[in-house]
């Protein structure tokens, strides 16, 4: 393979700024170029939901936390940002980007990191939302003013956090939800009623099981009819979903399934291009199928992965998935892929709200999500990531340290002989010494 | 006070001067490796790692959530709240600028005393 010399990112999001960095870092000196279809320059997405959105509509000083890929960034690594304007077409056989304006932006290699847009409703106008750009979260949260009363229409992480958000700033939220628990296809019937009660315990009202019919916009409100219910508010925030932005690909003869196709090195059908972030449907070798996955941490993985193939690097992209969402005071963080499994292990109270649901197949953990558990879920991961065969009881123990379960036995701290981590199995070797004074700061 | 020096944590410019405080018992952090304590109004997590004592302040430097609730991986310090990682020692975040303020910590006959001078990552060596 000739050298890379050129390349391009198109897209101008998350994957596309890691992507930038990590060639640099990895001391690729040729041009960078990335392409955007927004005017702004790449900035972080998870905030806009969060912090940004509850900054309410006065709020400014922040925005420059968003971004990614400062001018003076740019400037001194000689990363060209072409904002505005969006690709049409690759061309890798002649080893180019066409722009929508003609201009053919030559490239070696490409990297698709178009992203999605939201799903839509067949009625719009000024009173219906969507979140996905900094555009619209500016324009949201002109309407999330105390007493506002806002609708959201479906309960997936987007319509969960921007209920928080707007009850947090005092608006009055009813959440609408086609089926009979949030986020029931990830996490199941019981885990997706925790939640469901999180948003009660926050006064969130929910309508589960009830798929919105119409909508209708007024001078004074918009109007909305689920389930054969009349729901008024001042606005409608829809969070149904995103679809992949990968007609470029699909125009380029790249193979496309609901988002560009790439192996686990995030390397596309066709030579030198690559996919990552939300646009790409990648093999992922510890589930063993090709998964479109939405979050901010697979998005820079992927990147960082996608950065090193197209430099002849030959490391697959295999963490398992993570990602946070911050609702209310509480904490949620799931990782891995619970799609699949065949048993669900919980430790803590799902009724309390204080729990870490694991989710597991033939014995081995794929998944797990907690309320609160960021330290259950950060060891889950890396049991996740072992492939390891976890007993249950030690999942719902909450006396047992999962860390233990998951490191090398050099690395784990001593353990007291009534640990019930001796059920781990071979990884539990015995500690070879009792006092931990061997090195270190205990004199 | 013993004036035992200390051994896990390299010299740093006034330290001598600063009156080390009795914070914790060794015994205490065995059972979960961690103890959070108070110091001068400011929440700081002992964890014991390896065999060695460390002072971190007990709200994460990203979104102030306590360290204390979080795990140790590989040696890091995991945040509960978003994941990031800290180096203990140095309080240096993985895959960030950013530095998680630390404290100098010595044990001495079971006792564990810390400096509640904070030290600046400025002060810190980058691995």
């Amino acid at each position: 393979m000739n050298a890379v010399t050129r390349i391009a990112v198109v897209g101008a999001g998350q994957a596309a700024a890691v992507a930038a960095r990590a060639l640099r870092r990895r001391g690729f000196d040729g041009a960078i170029e990335i392409i955007g279809a927004e005017t702004h320059r790449p900035y972080q997405r998870p905030p806009l939901s969060k912090e940004f959105l509850a900054d309410g509509a006065d709020g400014d000083g922040a925005d420059s936390d968003l971004f990614l890929l400062p001018a003076d960034w740019c400037e001194a690594n000689d990363v060209r940002l072409r904002l505005g304007q969006e690709a049409t077409r690759v061309d890798s056989a002649a080893g180019a980007v066409e722009l929508t304006d003609g201009t053919r932006v030559p490239a070696d290699a490409v990297l698709i990191a178009t992203g999605g847009r939201p799903r839509r409703l067949t009625t719009s106008g000024p009173r219906v939302h969507y979140l996905r750009t900094l555009d619209d979260a500016r324009r949201l949260r002109e309407r999330l003013v105390p007493e506002a009363r806002v609708i959201v229409a479906g309960a997936g992480f987007i319509g969960a956090e921007v209920a928080a958000t707007a009850r947090g700033l005092g608006a009055d939220v009813t959440v609408i939800e086609p089926r009979e628990a949030p986020l029931l296809p990830l996490l199941g019937t019981r885990v997706g009623a925790a939640c469901a009660e999180l948003h009660r315990a926050n006064g969130t009202r929910l309508r589960l099981g009830a798929a919105v019919e119409s909508v209708e916009e007024t001078t004074a409100g918009v109007l909305v009819t689920a389930r054969g219910e009349r729901i008024e508010g001042d606005v409608l925030v829809v969070g149904i979903g995103i679809v992949p932005n990968d007609e470029v690909a699909a125009r380029s003869g790249i193979a496309v399934a609901d988002g560009v196709v790439t192996d686990e090195y995030c390397r596309a059908s066709v030579p030198n291009v690559f996919a990552a972030g939300d646009v790409a449907r990648h093999f992922h070798p510890l589930f063993g199928e090709r998964i479109r996955a939405e979050h901010f941490d697979s998005a820079s993985r992927q990147a960082a992965v996608a950065a090193g193939a197209i430099l002849g690097g030959a490391r697959a992209y295999d963490d398992p998935y993570w990602f946070w969402s911050d609702q209310y005071d509480a904490s949620l963080q799931y990782a891995g892929h619970a799609a699949g499994s065949d048993e669900i292990v919980v430790r803590g109270s799902l009724e309390d709200l204080d729990f870490c649901a694991f989710y597991l197949r033939d014995g081995v953990l794929r998944g797990a999500f907690g309320i609160d558990r960021g330290a259950e879920v950060a060891a889950a991961r890396e049991l996740i990531s072992q492939r390891r065969a976890v007993p249950p009881r030690a999942l719902a123990d909450e006396e047992t340290d999962l860390t233990e379960l998951a490191e090398p036995a050099e690395l784990a701290e001593p353990t007291e002989p009534t640990e019930p981590a001796g059920a781990a199995g071979p990884e539990t070797v015995p500690p070879e010494t009792d006092e931990p004074t061997a090195r270190g700061n205990i004199t | 006070m013993n004036a035992t020096p200390p051994t896990n944590t390299a010299p740093l410019a006034g330290e001598l001067t600063v009156e080390w405080l009795q914070v914790a018992e060794l015994a205490e952090l065995r059972r979960a490796n961690r103890k959070k304590v108070m110091v001068a109004g400011t929440p700081v997590v002992l964890f014991l790692i390896g065999g060695r004592v460390f002072a971190l302040r007990d709200a994460c430097v990203h979104k102030q959530r306590p360290l204390s609730r979080g795990t140790i991986l590989h040696g890091k310090v995991v945040c509960p709240g978003h994941q990031w990682k800290f180096d203990p020692e140095t309080g240096q975040a993985e895959d960030s600028d950013k530095c998680q303020p630390v404290y100098a910590v010595r044990v001495d006959g079971g006792h564990v005393y810390l400096n509640p001078q904070e030290r600046v990552p400025d002060t810190v060596s980058r691995g």
